[in-house]
């Protein structure tokens, strides 16, 4: 088991393998039996880590295929990071000891420099790894994408329904891209946003990743944001409870690796799973401003991709490093003033009050997230006496940053 | 006499992650429960012990 790389946190430290690859927590003890040396951050109060484990760089805004709930609002005309940029911010985020970066768009693809930085990534220390919709994907540019770590294919329904999510018909293209991705290299899997309309449909596309024999399969959960939040497709309430026991049938059924993303915990918690084994596999509710952050197109750094409130300029040398320990409060301090229901809730730690972008997009960003069952249940309550409420309270549109 | 108290791996997450979100929840682990988690733990600490040191 080799270590590739490794930095000191106030816990102890992170380690990353690189086979099996994975990220692991360590505490002071053990990082000190593997020769590490004692760090300052270990006298410090605990709180946030010193820097993002993952960052996703949103490479551009822009792409052709104009899918009708894309969250970055990309059109054909897309502000993009320039190659030197997205080098810059590289260097930025491997000196704060960034272990993934996640490179996606608008359609990173269409950057005739994607591979060059994937390149520089690596040669920074950088796992590159790659989201794309496989549209344009020929042979050469798959046997190019052995660069990255983990690539998935943005697939958000079967055949029609495909199209029906998406609003075009690129479904053989979408799997096109995948049978050549495939073909050079294992960590290949697939991204299926999930919405209103395509809940019932999930079941096919993880018959799609069995057939075409890919490592996972991630559901995203659909959020109001950018051209997606002209669009009713949040969950309903009885979806948003039987999305937990859905992903656990797929895996049993389809014998396949099934992940929900990080907007998705409140659901999942619902359900009481193991809080130890949810602490153990770090499965967390928004971990943006900590675990998590993203780089946008116009240089800003932010919480998350979802989010708008930008940080610090990322263009900026040093920018990212010193604005990081004391930043993105709105984030980091929710567990400690919380309102009910989260505060009495046992999974707060974990769950974090689910979705900030969620939120926001429905009016207010420190508020618990409006798709969580609990929450549902106890705005049900609360205003039980003064006659029935709508699913969700009142959305506003969250606007992308500014181009 | 000071006790000399083993380390310990916290978490683990697996794989890498090509999305604009977090990994939230590997429902595949999740499913293995608490027990297999503490097992993991302990198996993850002797292996990184075995490897070579800094």
């Amino acid at each position: 088991m080799k270590i590739a790389r490794a930095r000191a946190e106030q816990f102890g430290g992170i380690v990353e393998l690189a086979s099996p690859r994975a990220l692991l927590h360590i505490d002071r003890e053990l990082m000190r039996e593997l020769g590490y040396p004692d760090s300052p951050l270990w006298d410090l109060p605990e709180g946030a880590l010193s820097a993002p484990r993952e960052v996703h760089v949103v490479l551009s805004r822009k792409c052709a295929a104009g899918c009708k709930g894309c969250y970055v609002d990309a059109t054909p005309q897309g502000k993009a990071l320039s190659f030197d940029e997205a080098c810059g911010v590289l260097d930025e985020l491997a000196a704060m000891g960034v272990f993934h970066v996640a490179l996606g768009g608008g359609e990173a693809l269409e950057l005739d420099y994607l591979f060059a930085v994937a390149d520089h990534a690596r040669k920074v220390g950088i796992t590159p790894n790659l989201t794309t919709s496989g549209l344009g994907l020929d042979e050469a540019a798959a046997r190019r994408c052995a660069v990255f770590g983990q690539i998935n294919v943005s697939v958000d329904g079967v055949g029609q329904a495909y199209a029906d999510a998406r609003g075009f018909d690129g479904f053989h293209h979408a799997e096109r891209a995948l049978r050549l991705l495939r073909a050079v290299k294992p960590e290949v899997g697939v991204n299926c946003v999930v919405s209103r309309s395509s809940f019932e449909h999930v079941f096919e596309v993880a018959r799609l990743v069995k057939r075409l024999r890919l490592n996972e399969l991630e559901l995203l959960r659909f959020k109001p944001v950018g051209r997606g939040a002209r669009l009713e497709e949040e969950l309903t309430p009885e979806q948003g409870k039987a999305l937990w026991p859905m992903a656990r049938r797929l895996v049993w059924r389809h014998r396949i690796r099934v992940k929900l993303d990080c907007s998705f915990a409140p659901m999942v918690f619902w359900h009481q799973p193991s809080a130890r084994a949810a602490a153990f596999f770090g499965v967390q509710g928004c971990v943006a401003g900590d675990v998590l952050a993203a780089v946008q197109p116009e240089g800003g750094l932010t919480g998350c991709s979802f989010t708008a409130q930008v940080l610090a300029d990322a263009r900026v040398p040093g920018a990212m490093r010193a604005a990081w320990p004391k930043g993105f409060g709105e984030f980091r301090d929710y567990v400690a003033t919380a309102p009910e229901p989260c505060a009495s809730c046992a999974y707060l730690k974990l769950c974090r009050g689910g979705c900030r972008a969620v939120s926001n997009a429905h009016g207010n960003f420190s508020d618990p997230d409006p798709g969580c069952p609990r929450v549902q249940e106890h705005r049900a309550a609360s205003f039980s006496a003064t006659g029935p409420r709508p699913e969700h309270g009142p959305r506003r549109p969250l606007p992308v940053v500014a181009t | 006499m000071k006790l000399f108290r083993r380390g310990r791996v916290l978490q683990a997450t697996f794989g890498c992650n090509p999305n604009s979100s977090s990994l939230g929840v590997d429902v595949t682990f999740l499913l293995f429960g608490a027990v297999f988690a503490s097992a993991l733990a302990v198996v993850l600490g002797a292996l990184l012990r075995k490897g070579p040191k800094q």
